[in-house]
This record gives structure tokens, C-alpha cells and sequence, in this order.
């Protein structure tokens, strides 16, 4: 996983923010995230909770996703 | 026209990649292709090597793990990596289900116009649903993830360009992300949605975009 995403987490809005996204998941949902493993919702919830690159990861997708209804980019 | 898939099956994500690529499995015989299919511990660098340089197949389909610069095998043994042995890609259409290659191997790869490569320059990331997790191709959830990616190969088969098959993923994967958004208030499908949408952001294609099979 790349490390071009660090310390978006560090603000605390976000992090609420991606955290109340995954938290609203089923219990029996599994998440690929590539070479860096699959992840149950509560895992992910721990990785954005402990600001790991996991979690920074779903903080960047999170964000670069709201940005892009801002800008219409879903074409 | 020949075709090489590889299939290692080690993990959930390998496995999902596994079980999907059977349908261009399928595929890929009723058209007639001679096909090699390096699935489980065949998935080697050795093998694929050999396979390579004995039958130089036109098309390339690779599923499994992957960074900026290498997609790996069976127990992601490291099958092609970029300054090291991309030339086996030379000439070839490839398209890497796996995440980040397209970043540095695939424009490695791609100099000079030497070969196509379709990949993601990120994670390609999906969603599966724990009770569908040993019969991948009934998996709702995953259902979306994996055919978008499949147009890909489905499109090549056709002959379309690579450019064209790139694009008609694309637009799969779009569908699909507009689909659950709009469709549904379930909390996983509009994960499922932003997942989508950012398989689709980070697809590329490299190369000789026009490239494509003349059967």
C-alpha cells in the first residue's frame, strides 16, 4: 500500500466521519483492500480508530469520493 | 491466438479472483483460444516464465496480488517485476487484476509503446459477503466488483482495443457505483458504490492503446 495518504486522520472530523461510515456496515461484510489483506468492519474500525495506513487509506477514498461530487466527476 | 491466465488461490482476495475467472475461462474456449491456465501452485514465476518465451501468447490476464512495481503468483511469489524481467510483457496485452501495478510496472512496461498494459495505478478494492465466502460467483456483493472488472477481458475477447475495453469497464463499474447509490439506503451497497467509483478512478491503461486480438 502506498504511503502517499498519511495523517489525513489526524483530523478528528474525518475520523468520526469514516468511522461512522464502516460502523453502519453489516458485521458479515469482508473488505479486500489488496496485498494488505481482507478486513472485517470491525477491523476497519480499529485500523481508522489507531490512525494505521489502513486506515489512512479508507480516510483518502473516503475523501477523494465526497470531492468528487463536488467536482461531477462520477461520468 | 494464445492466451495465459494466472490464477493463484491462497487467500480470500485470490480465491474471489479464483473462482471469477472462470468466466473467461469459459469464454476464452468457446472462441477457440488456446489457453493456459496457471491456476494454485502452477502460478509460479517459473512457469510463467517458460510458458511465456515457449508460446508467446498475445494476451496476458493476471490475477493476484500486486505493488508499484511487481504482480505476484501463488503464495505471492513475485512473478513479473518492473527493471528486472517486464520485457516478457513485450509486444503483449496485459491486463493485471491486482492492485497498484499500473503505477510503475505497467508504464515500465509500456515504454517506448512496446506493450499494453491495463491495471490500477492503486488498490483494486471489493466488497464480499462472509456467508457467500466458499461460493464467490453467488456473492451478490462481490457480483459488481468482479464483472466490471471482467468487461475488461470480455470486451479483448471480442476484439475490441484495449483503449475500448478500458473504457467499457470504466463505464460498468460507473453503472454499478450509480446503481447501489441510487437504488438502495443499505448501508453496504453504498459502500459498495465509493469501492466502485474508486476501482474506476484508478484503472488505467498504458501503451499501444489500439493493440487488440486478431483471431
Amino acid at each position: 500500500m502506498s504511503n502517499d495518504s498519511k495523517n489525513i486522520l489526524s483530523n478528528e472530523e474525518v475520523r468520526k466521519l469514516v468511522i461512522a461510515r464502516l460502523s453502519v456496515l453489516s458485521p458479515d461484510i469482508i473488505i479486500s483492500l489488496g496485498a494488505e489483506g481482507s478486513f472485517t468492519r470491525d477491523q476497519l474500525v480499529t485500523s481508522v480508530e489507531k490512525r494505521d495506513k489502513i486506515g489512512e487509506k479508507l480516510a483518502e477514498i473516503q475523501m477523494k469520493w465526497l470531492r468528487s461530487f463536488k467536482e461531477e466527476n462520477l461520468s | 491466438m494464445k492466451l495465459i491466465i494466472t490464477r493463484p488461490q491462497h487467500d480470500v482476495t485470490t480465491s474471489y479472483l479464483f473462482d471469477w475467472a472462470k468466466e473467461i475461462i469459459q469464454l476464452a474456449q468457446n472462441k477457440g483460444l488456446e489457453l493456459i491456465d496457471l491456476c494454485k501452485n502452477k502460478a509460479n514465476r517459473r512457469e510463467l516464465t517458460s510458458r511465456i518465451k515457449k508460446l508467446n501468447p498475445k494476451l496476458l490476464f493476471f490475477n493476484g496480488h500486486g505493488s508499484d512495481d511487481n504482480i505476484a503468483g501463488h503464495n505471492n511469489e513475485i512473478l513479473i517485476k518492473a527493471e528486472d524481467n517486464h520485457q516478457l510483457l513485450k509486444g503483449k496485452i496485459t491486463y493485471a487484476l491486482a492492485c497498484n501495478s499500473g503505477k510503475k510496472l505497467g508504464k515500465v512496461a509500456t515504454s517506448n509503446n512496446e506493450a499494453t498494459y491495463i491495471g490500477y495505478a492503486d488498490e483494486f478494492i471489493f466488497m464480499a459477503d462472509n456467508k457467500h465466502i466458499n461460493k464467490a460467483l453467488k456473492d451478490p456483493l462481490a457480483k459488481p466488483f468482479m464483472e466490471s472488472s471482467n468487461q475488461i477481458m470480455v470486451a479483448l475477447l471480442k476484439g475490441h482495443s484495449a483503449k475500448e475495453a478500458s473504457e467499457r469497464s470504466k463505464k460498468l463499474f460507473a453503472q454499478s457505483s450509480r446503481k447501489l447509490m441510487s437504488s438502495s439506503a443499505d448501508p453496504n451497497e453504498l459502500q459498495a458504490a465509493q469501492f466502485l467509483w474508486w476501482n474506476m478512478q484508478n484503472q488505467v491503461c498504458l501503451g499501444d492503446a489500439e493493440a487488440k486480438l486478431i483471431c
